[in-house]
């Protein structure tokens, strides 16, 4: 009897409940040995690759590239002596806790043999578990509310359907998302207000193309990451009033020291010191003396942030990611580019784990490195203030009534305007101003 | 220092809303006193309410059953009763109930004081116990939970001997020949019920175009049909002008336009009324309504520190919606934070024969408020279980809302229909539809399966018609 072993979905980091199966890198009947990558899933939160559980041969996948399947979902199995048992075309999804969350096990078991396995459909899965009862589950899956968002009276939260009644009656259901009602990608219905969804947007179709006011238009849905960073920003700019502030750098300090340590450093640890571990350390140490830029709102409780995790986007050309240095506060230059040059990396090679790109508490974002000066950018909930960093332009200033040329940078800072003010935010731009314009070597 | 008689919180009034919100009280963490002025604790529910009337509904439903043991295959004679024997069983039910309750206070260390509670001042009550003596209380919060008392008739006032009101009724030396019941609510139509089957010719007077009139006009159509064959005739519609005592012999009741009629005994149930005069109310500034007194949605009065519970609101004057309010009261005032009392999830319950219990809205109450509504409907005629019961007497109605089929109301007329609400009790609260229902699977062979089916009825698939 041939060892049969379960390929689960793996948990990807805590409220990930739902991983989009990207790809197979392996197909029925290949060797695999464990740990090797055998498939790529992708989450709201990061794309990865999943190693093989063990060594043997790839009999089944059953899930199909594509489908969204929920944590703990048999995929498929592996062999431990390549031959294919009997029990895989009879195996039952023993997806124990995805079947307590919803009734539609997402991934069917194979009805005849390994070969003719049906393909998997996608699964409709709520965002969050919430007490409800069947009266209001009902009424909300017919009007398309997530209930995730409806807050409960009843004992312990349970939705009532005086909740959902008083919900409706906000109009607060018009706001929610299409795909935060729980439908999976392939499944997401119209487009929803929560996408920003324009009533201009009324195509017809015109000598049987689909045509946006009389111009021909391809329709694509967008990727899972596409909807999602779609749906962050309009929530960001709905729930943050957005303020932004600008100052000028002379980065003529940070250049001389970078100039004065980059050989020694790159010998040293093996890789290049660029200007970013600059910006980060400094942004951190005046995070140090203005920490309002690192709470969060619950309400009308502010809460106060123990460690200053620092989220960095990193471009990837279909969208973003935003990895998370974690408490930054206790790394000096060097910690910070190690930390930052392991992060990227991993980031361009789709390593990143969940962990890496969770709770940041301020962000950066350098669209300098793509020639822009200055940026409006938008808050990275739940946080407060994003840090903005433009190109570095050598230019001619002014300096003890002279005239001489210095590479100068515009820093922008956007926050939250309920709990930062303007003096808030300008006074953390002249502190991180002075700090990068007096750089210390000592944090080398 | 805390004085010896101070108090978090002081309970006025021992019945079932009373004593069980000292229970939770204390169960939280309070010092806790509970002030009743009967001689024993438990209210009008233990002492002159639902438990007695119970015992003796039990033994007129047994005495019933006798009289027809012969489809059952006995030859049992005829039977005969013992009504001293039968009251003597009452009381030692109730007896017994007294003293668990003193036992629960107790073993919650709960301080009781007999006498009657008032409110006397800011975080103030004072107690006259039975021989005149005056005890003050200190005490952070106060529950009120004083109840009700028997209303009288202002031009018949109850004699205890031939005009009786429903606490007299329950002393009663011998089952009378011939009564008049005027009032056919609840109260009303249980004696009627109790004495009728017992062989008194009960003649119901209801003022309303209809007996029970808070209850589902076709449960009552059904039941009137079966308290006819239990002795009882109704005057329905009409009004009493005047009762008269003869001799403390009988009591002849005068109908508008219509000559004095003889009756052994007459009892007056035309409904309770509030026990809210003499209890401080109007020295503390506690709002009331037409006699009732006036709470938020977590029983507080519109004093701080002054809750009020059960029959002395506005809401039902049932026993377990006096203990539900209780306890949500309790929870509040310590800090809790409760979830506010569905009263559509609230049921009825009517100890005649057939029973009736309800839930929710009445058909009447769904066509006037113009709700749109559908119906599933099951008899218990051919279900089995009934059959071996030989009750096949009744009918389940579920009343629903057609779109998502939310539970609007239920009716059910049958030998068991006050313990089968509940099942519905608990789905109201849960927000089951009648898809649930329907799915449910219940035992067979029960009277319980009867529900399901009215649920499939509902659905449009009953198996068992």
């Amino acid at each position: 009897m041939a060892n049969q072993i379960e390929i689960l979905m793996p948990l990807m980091g805590e409220g990930i409940n739902e991983a989009t199966l990207v790809k197979w890198l392996k197909k029925p009947g290949d060797k695999v040995s464990k740990a090797e990558p055998l498939l790529e899933v992708s989450t709201d939160k990061v794309d990865t690759e999943i190693p093989a559980p063990a060594d043997g041969v790839l009999v089944a996948t059953l899930a199909k590239e594509g489908d969204v399947v929920l944590i703990n979902s048999i995929i498929g199995h592996i062999s431990s002596d390549g031959s294919i048992s009997a029990s895989v075309s009879t195996a039952t999804p023993s997806a124990s806790v995805a079947s307590k969350t919803t009734s539609r096990a997402q991934v069917k078991p194979a009805p005849a043999q390994a070969s003719s396995i049906r393909p998997a459909t996608p699964a409709l899965v709520p965002t969050s578990s919430v007490r409800s009862s069947p009266l209001v589950r009902k009424i909300a899956r017919d009007l398309n509310i997530n209930l995730g968002y409806v807050p409960g009276s009843g004992l312990h939260g349970r939705i009532t359907k005086i909740d959902l009644d008083g919900y409706i009656a906000s109009g607060a259901h018009h706001r929610q998302a299409a795909a935060h009602a729980g439908n999976s990608v392939a499944s997401a219905p119209a487009p929803s207000e929560a996408l920003g969804k324009s009533p201009r947007v009324q195509t017809q179709i015109i000598d049987g193309v689909e045509c946006l006011e009389k111009n021909p238009v391809r329709r694509e849905k967008m990727t899972k990451m596409r909807r999602l960073i779609a749906e962050h920003m309009v929530e960001s700019v709905r729930v943050s009033p957005h303020v932004t502030t600008v100052f000028e750098v002379d980065l003529n300090r940070v250049f001389e020291i970078r100039e004065k340590h980059r050989a020694a450093f790159e010998a040293r640890e093996g890789f290049k010191l660029t200007y970013t571990p600059f910006f980060i350390h400094a942004a951190v140490e005046a995070i140090k003396q203005h920490p309002i830029v690192n709470v969060s709102l619950d309400g009308d409780d502010i809460l106060w942030k123990e460690d200053i995790n620092v989220g960095c986007a990193v471009a990837l050309g279909n969208g973003l990611i935003v990895p998370v240095i974690k408490k930054a506060q206790d790394l000096n230059l060097t910690g910070t580019a190690r930390r930052l040059n392991d992060l990227a990396s991993r980031a361009r090679n789709k390593k990143l784990l969940p962990e890496d790109v969770q709770g940041g508490s301020f962000s950066i974002t350098n669209p300098g490195g793509f020639g822009s000066l200055t940026s409006n950018p938008i808050i990275n909930q739940p946080q407060v203030a994003i840090l903005g960093i433009g190109a570095v332009v050598k230019r001619p200033v002014v300096i003890d009534d002279a005239i001489t040329i210095r590479p100068m940078m515009l820093i922008s800072l956007t926050f939250d305007h309920r709990v930062v003010d303007g003096e808030g935010g300008a006074s953390y731009l002249a502190t991180l101003k002075q700090i990068l314009e007096n750089y210390s070597e000592l944090p080398l | 220092m805390a004085a010896a008689n101070s108090f978090d919180l002081v309970v006025i009034g021992s019945g079932p809303g009373g004593y069980v919100g000292a229970i939770r009280a204390a169960q939280l963490g309070l010092k806790v006193a509970l002030i009743e002025k009967a001689p024993h604790l438990g209210g009008t529910c233990l002492n002159w309410g639902c438990i007695p009337t119970k015992a003796l509904l039990e033994s007129a439903k047994t005495y019933d059953k006798l009289q027809h043991l012969e489809e059952l295959g006995f030859n049992a004679g005829n039977p005969t009763y013992d009504w001293g024997r039968i009251m003597g069983r009452k009381e030692g039910i109730v007896d017994s109930q007294r003293k668990g309750l003193r036992f629960l206070m107790k073993k919650n260390k709960i301080e009781v004081f007999d006498g009657v509670g008032r409110l006397a001042g800011p975080s103030k009550v004072n107690v006259t116990g039975p021989d005149g003596k005056v005890t003050n209380i200190e005490t952070k919060k106060v529950l009120l939970a004083t109840g009700s008392r028997v209303r009288q008739l202002p031009f018949a006032k109850s004699n205890g001997k031939t005009i009786l009101s429903s606490d007299d009724v329950l002393s009663i030396a011998e089952v009378p020949k011939t009564m008049a019941v005027i009032g056919g609510g609840v109260v009303g139509i249980e004696f009627a019920s109790l004495f009728g089957r017992f062989g008194t010719q009960v003649t119901v007077i209801e003022v309303a175009p209809q007996i029970l009139p808070s209850e589902d006009e076709e449960a009552v159509g059904e039941l009137v049909k079966h308290l006819k064959k239990q002795n009882i005739t109704f005057e329905i519609g009409t009004k009493v002008t005047a009762i008269q005592d003869n001799n403390g012999k009988s009591a002849s009741v005068t109908l508008e336009g219509g000559k004095p009629r003889d009756f052994d005994r007459v009892l007056v149930s035309i409904g309770r009324e509030a026990v809210t005069n003499d209890i401080g109310l109007e020295l503390l500034g506690v709002k009331t309504d037409r006699g009732f007194v006036v709470t938020d949605s977590h029983y507080k009065t519109n004093v701080d520190w002054i809750y009020a519970i059960g029959d002395i609101l506005a809401t039902p004057a049932l026993a377990h919606t006096a203990s539900a309010e209780a306890m949500h009261a309790v929870e509040s005032l310590a800090g809790k934070n409760p979830t506010v009392i569905n009263y559509q999830a609230n049921p009825n319950a009517i100890y005649c024969y057939p029973e009736i219990a309800s839930i929710g809205m009445t058909e009447q109450t769904l066509k006037a408020k113009k709700i749109e509504y559908k119906t599933g409907k099951f008899p218990f005629s051919p279900m089995a279980k009934a059959k071996i019961e030989n009750a096949t007497e009744g009918f389940i109605k579920i009343l629903y809302e057609p779109k998502y089929r939310e539970i609007l109301g239920v009716h059910i007329i049958g030998a068991r229909a006050t313990e089968l609400i509940a099942e519905f009790a608990l789905g109201k609260i849960l927000e089951t539809t009648v898809d649930e229902i329907g799915q449910t699977i219940h035992p067979h062979p029960t009277m319980s399966e009867t529900i399901m089916e009215a649920a499939h009825a509902a659905l449009g698939h009953a198996i068992h018609m």
